[in-house]
């Protein structure tokens, strides 16, 4: 019997979870990078349906789990990640492709340019944040690789 | 009277307990007893000349502090030194020339915590603990930089008297709330901004994994310059105008430091991904981003506290930037 697999779809609660489920399955590969308290908000934004929205949320060297975010519970969050599917989409083949994010498709890379994912919060110190923790949260998302697929 | 470990460990929050905890506002010895001891009274007296905790406390030390110890790196062991690659010559004399400035700048981030260090007291150790973790993060950035400029071939580039004028500034500064704001704010606020643009223009990992790391540092020392600032000011609010004055005079130094174009052309180069673009694409992204850098730099010093917006030197309406719009 052959078994095909499928990629979860970026905007969805699945994606976010599979992640955060990768993370905590392997705390070894974050404990050398430092604990990460952090609520992540990520808002993307569809062609023709409703924004995807999710709160990441972080806490020592995992993830604590993928909640709700709805519009106007910003203050829930840090900070935010807001852009278009199809950038989102291009990052995570990107990182398929490649085992991690390169190039100009690290988060790092597109929030710092901010015209197709850009950073918001509503309190600097918030967004700095961000920065703190910027190689865990790559990680959390390089974890697109190999993880977040599922039976087709 | 028993601390209790926490999810992370035992953490230096989790010991803050009962009268252990109590962070004096004004110390009343200048010894480096143990703060919660049972000390003699004729301890002798250190010399210290920071003796209030205003001067020198943020809300966020204890978290800092445990993130920075949590979050070491090694510049020898965790960049991936054996990716390196031969570059073009452009690309790899415009690495070697921002790696050149950091290794220069980063060692003030060094310096200057460690000259106040010494003339913190003792009851605000978690302050000096935090300040001991930067004096090490610095010299790792120091080190990296001049790792990476000397492992490709292109070594070590310019140095100008401009820069250096902006580190005595910053090194020279008369009270550690002056040192503070133009070190952690000003002078790796703007860093920072560098270093987020480092992943960016990295040609390649070796680069891309140091500008992370790095950046996570750096911002950890802007969060507390950020909150030790607040919390200055906020316990003494005639503060503000000797803090601005600082400002007001590194702002020039620092403009004055940007003229100097070799930093400028090797950031266009790096964003350009060469020198045939770097009219039409680097200089123009890289005009984008330091609008981007001020708007941040503002955006701190009003969290600080400090309301530069009418007040900067930067040139703010040459990069775009309404004075009457709030930065956020």
């Amino acid at each position: 019997m052959t078994v095909t697999t499928r990629h979860l779809p970026v905007d969805s609660t699945a994606f976010f979870e599979a992640l955060a489920e990768r993370m905590n399955a392997d705390p070894e590969r974050y404990r050398p990078l430092g604990f990460c308290d952090l609520d992540l908000g990520v808002v993307i934004h569809r062609p023709s349906s409703e924004d995807f929205r999710a709160l990441v949320r972080f806490a020592d060297y995992g993830c604590l789990g993928v909640e709700a975010f709805p519009e106007g519970a910003e203050d829930r969050a840090s900070c935010w990640l807001e852009g278009d599917l199809g950038t989102w989409e291009e990052m995570v083949a990107d990182i398929r492709a490649n085992g991690r994010a390169t190039a100009r498709r690290t988060l790092a890379s597109l929030v710092l340019l901010g015209d197709r994912i850009g950073l918001r919060g509503d309190d600097s110190m918030g967004v700095d944040r961000f920065f703190r923790y910027a190689a865990t949260i790559q990680q959390f998302i390089d974890g697109a690789a190999d993880s977040v697929s599922v039976p087709a | 009277m028993r601390a209790k470990p926490s999810s992370k460990g035992l953490t230096m929050a989790d010991i803050a307990v009962g009268t252990y905890g109590a962070v004096p506002d004004h110390p009343p010895r200048r010894t480096m007893a143990p703060r919660g001891a049972d000390i003699d009274a004729d301890v002798p007296d250190m010399g210290y000349l920071i003796n209030d905790k205003s001067h020198v406390w943020a809300e966020n030390v204890y978290e800092l502090y445990e993130e920075a110890v949590a979050r070491q790196w090694s510049a020898t062991r965790d960049i991936p030194w054996g990716e390196v690659a031969p570059l073009p010559e452009e690309l790899e004399r415009a690495v070697c020339q921002i790696c050149t400035l950091l290794s220069e700048v980063e060692m003030i981030a060094t310096d200057l915590p460690a000259k106040w260090l010494w003339r913190i007291n003792h009851d605000l150790l978690e302050a000096k603990m935090f300040l001991a973790t930067q004096v090490m993060d610095e010299a790792r950035h120091t080190e990296v930089f001049r790792k990476r400029a000397l492992v490709n071939g292109g070594g070590l580039l310019y140095s100008r008297k401009g820069t250096e004028e902006l580190l005595r500034t910053i090194l020279q500064a008369r009270t550690f709330a002056q040192a503070s704001a133009l070190m952690h704010l000003l002078g790796e606020g703007f860093v920072l901004d560098l270093f987020r643009q480092g992943e960016l223009i990295a040609p390649t990992e070796v680069e891309k994994r140091i500008f992370r790391l790095t950046m996570q540092d750096e911002a950890r020392h802007v969060a507390y310059g950020t909150l030790h600032l607040r919390y200055a000011i906020e316990h003494d609010p005639d503060l503000a105008e000797e803090i601005h004055e600082a400002l007001d005079h590194g702002e020039q130094m620092l403009v004055a430091f940007g003229t100097q174009t070799d930093t400028t052309e090797a950031l266009a180069v790096l964003l350009a991904g060469g020198v045939d673009k770097v009219e039409e694409v680097g200089f123009p992204m890289l005009a984008q981003l330091q609008a981007k850098v001020l708007t941040s730099y503002l955006a701190r010093c009003e969290r600080a506290g400090l309301n530069r917006v009418q007040r900067t030197k930067l040139p703010v309406e040459e990069l775009g930037i309404d004075r009457d719009v709030r930065v956020a």
